[in-house]
């Protein structure tokens, strides 16, 4: 149910639109303030607090060690799961993921495997493998999650330290952590929302709410697209698509400035 | 005479008409169903019943209520009866025929001058091919009802109450008449069947 | 999959199920084949066997999830325990069908006509019985048969495939080998009437020129599957 406010707020939005403006004189395809606070947690091997406007999102990484798949013995695993904490939001509650949560947790998956960010062959350690768990944690909601998790976890993956792997404890010894993973490939998402037909990056959650649907484009290093995700009921023609895929393309440059390797 | 069968989203008119069926983008109508397209008019074969007042329908008793009683129409949502105007009692199951009075835009649907319908068959057919069944001017299901000796009523939402007479060739030559409803030469079609079917049983 | 293993799949320009780059398997569609369900339709592409159901609209249970300005579309795709080569599944959601669920919800929000009927619910239900690779546009594909069969009032069909990169190239509809050891996929679906993007989904790494190309070979083998969905409902009006 759409609470009363959001549609005084979404008819606003759509006001603004139509004298071809932008809640606080904002570009259609620029973003709101970025800012990145990394290793913030001790015991996770690594951490990143990263807000886009008043969004915010908590990525944590934990490694583990773990059964390989069948057909992977030899591959580690990574695995990217998303939680829409209650104090996130009113419409948010606990309980088990909501097709929304699962659907953020997928598509920050998706362009980060598709790209190869983390090296995950011959990650074996003795009869197991590396298990690199990302939860992100979704703390404000003011729009464009999508973007705001991509770099809570890039940055989380990127300052991520493996702890030392004792052989004859076949344990890690979790207080000793030396190396550093390596980063392959860096990933970001540029998310558009279609409002009354015109389209806008980085959507706060009024303009959300106003609008029908979004598109998130990922792109990787060297001038690759990695993912892409239409959601929501509106539609797209090829057009919007590929200017869609040239601001994502162009925003990556600007983007990864804030992926930081720290210390 | 030229008939097209057509389905959603062909272009029917290159300018906007509001007709059941259709839908107008950038000042064209589209069809958003199954249908016909015949000397400029267009013809759906597939839908579900739209309520419309004046409309008389068969309905079903689905719940009693403090202030009356919630009817099934076949339509996607209930209609309601106000018992303060009502003489007789209904009980759940009971069939009736009634009059829509109004219906609103968030699917309030208000029943007025119900009477009972006792002791007979009810089938439901599609409800866009009621037309059909009833003919111009009557002239299909006057026939039906000459030749079966039934008692036949149409609901306009696709609910036909049968009774007395051969009430199960009347049925037969209801749904045949809505399966094959887009087809042409159809009164001839059951006028023949219907009296095949009448030898046969009298000899 | 383990990559080391790979096959090679495309060998002078055929695939490994003999087809050029740019074909479609066989798609066969039959729209009516359930009783109960206001519309349905199968679908056999390749070695995908798919079913879909609908119901409405009708009313919407629990009251509260109803929207006064139009239908609520639900859509649910599921693939059976026994649908695919590999072990026996548990059956039911899971993450991933979760999503496609949810992307077959906004396909459908965009083609039917909710607003005609506030408050009530459009119940769209998928089973795929038999997988092969691109189950989803196969899905969604089938879902789309089955609301014009049910009569309920729609934009067009959405029709489409998944273009992937196999062994360095692009090939239109992926069969299940090509899928595991494929190195992109793009699933691209069409509104019939209009040709707007219903749904867009991509992974793997692709140039700007791959990228456009993909849409634009997904919009070619969506035009195919468009004249199938057209001759599955022109056949029950014989």
């Amino acid at each position: 149910m759409k609470m009363i406010m959001d549609e005084i707020r979404a008819e606003y939005v759509k006001e603004l639109l139509k004298e071809g403006k932008r809640k606080g004189d904002r570009g259609f395809d620029s973003y709101r303030e970025v800012s990145i606070k990394n290793n913030i947690l001790k015991n996770a091997e690594g951490s990143c607090l990263a807000s886009i406007g008043k969004s915010k999102v908590l990525a944590g990484v934990k490694i583990d060690l773990m059964e390989p798949f069948s057909d992977r013995p030899e591959e580690g695993v990574l695995m990217v799961n998303s939680e829409l904490m209650p104090l996130a939001y009113y419409s948010y509650s606990a309980g088990p993921p909501t097709p929304e949560s699962i659907e953020l947790a997928r598509v920050v998956d998706r362009g980060i495997r598709a790209a190869n960010v983390l090296e995950m062959q011959g990650l074996k350690f003795g009869d197991k493998v590396l298990g690199v768990f990302v939860d992100f944690y979704v703390l404000d909601n003011d729009g464009n999650l999508t973007d705001t998790a991509t770099l809570a976890v890039m940055n989380a993956l990127s300052n991520l330290s493996i702890p030392e792997f004792n052989a004859e404890l076949n344990a890690f010894e979790r207080e000793k952590r030396n190396r550093k993973m390596e980063v392959k490939n860096r990933v970001t998402t540029s998310t558009f929302c279609k409002i009354n037909g015109k389209i806008l990056l980085d959507c706060d959650v009024e303009e959300e709410n106003a609008g029908s649907g979004s598109l998130t484009i990922g792109v990787a290093d060297g001038g690759f697209i990695c993912s892409t995700q239409k959601s929501g009921s509106a539609s797209f023609s090829k057009k919007e698509v590929m200017d869609c895929v040239d601001i994502a393309m162009k925003k990556h440059e600007e983007l990864v400035r804030h992926i930081k390797i720290e210390g | 005479m030229e008939k097209k069968i057509v389905t959603p989203g062909e272009l029917l008119f290159d300018f906007p008409k509001r007709l059941s069926g259709a839908y107008v983008e950038n000042g064209k109508t589209y069809s958003s169903v199954v249908g016909v397209l015949s000397e400029g008019f267009f013809i759906p074969l597939r839908g579900r019943y739209a309520p419309f007042p004046g409309d008389l329908i068969v309905g079903v008793v689905m719940e009693e209520r403090f202030s009356g009683y919630l009817v099934d129409v076949n339509a996607p949502f209930p209609g309601v009866l106000d018992s303060r105007d009502l003489r007789v009692e209904f009980r759940i199951g009971d069939l009736l025929v009634a009059r829509v009075d109004s219906v609103d835009e968030v699917s309030n649907l208000v029943l007025v001058d119900p009477k009972k319908l006792l002791k007979g068959e009810v089938i439901e057919v599609g409800a866009v091919s009621v037309p059909r069944i009833i003919g111009r001017n009557n002239s299909m299901i006057d026939m039906v009802r000459n030749i079966t000796k039934s008692e036949v009523f149409v609901g306009k939402n696709g609910r036909i109450f049968i009774k007395n007479g051969n009430a199960a060739l009347a049925a037969e030559a209801v749904r045949k008449i809505a399966d094959e409803a887009h087809t042409s030469g159809l009164t001839e079609k059951i006028k023949n069947f219907l009296e095949a079917r009448t030898n046969e049983q009298s000899k | 999959m383990n990559k080391a293993n790979k096959p090679e799949l495309i060998i002078d320009g055929r695939r490994t199920d003999g087809r050029n780059l740019e074909d479609l398997r066989s798609v066969k569609i039959e729209s009516g084949v359930l009783d109960n369900a206001d519309g349905s339709a199968m679908v056999e592409w390749g070695n995908n066997k798919i079913i879909a159901g609908v119901y409405g609209p009708r009313e919407v249970f629990p009251k509260h999830f109803s929207d006064p300005y139009k239908a609520v579309v639900n859509f649910r795709y599921v693939m059976c325990s026994f649908s695919s080569l590999e072990e026996h599944s548990r059956g039911g959601p899971n993450r991933r069908s979760i999503e496609i669920s949810k992307m077959g919800k906004h396909v459908f929000e965009n083609l039917i006509l909710t607003e005609q009927f506030p408050n009530t619910a459009i119940d769209i239900d998928v089973e795929v019985l038999q997988s092969d690779g691109g189950t989803r546009v196969a899905a969604f594909t089938a879902a789309s048969v089955a609301l014009v069969d049910a009569g309920i009032p729609v934009k067009g069909f959405a029709g489409g495939v998944s273009v992937g990169k196999v062994d360095g190239r692009l090939a239109v509809d992926l069969n299940k080998i090509e899928d595991n050891y494929g190195e992109s996929d793009v699933p691209v679906m069409f509104n019939s009437s209009n040709s707007e993007i219903l749904l867009l989904q991509m992974d793997g790494l692709l140039t700007r020129e791959e990228y456009e190309r993909s849409i634009d070979l997904c919009y070619e083998a969506s035009k195919k599957v468009n004249a199938l969905q057209v001759d599955s409902i022109k056949k029950k009006m014989e």
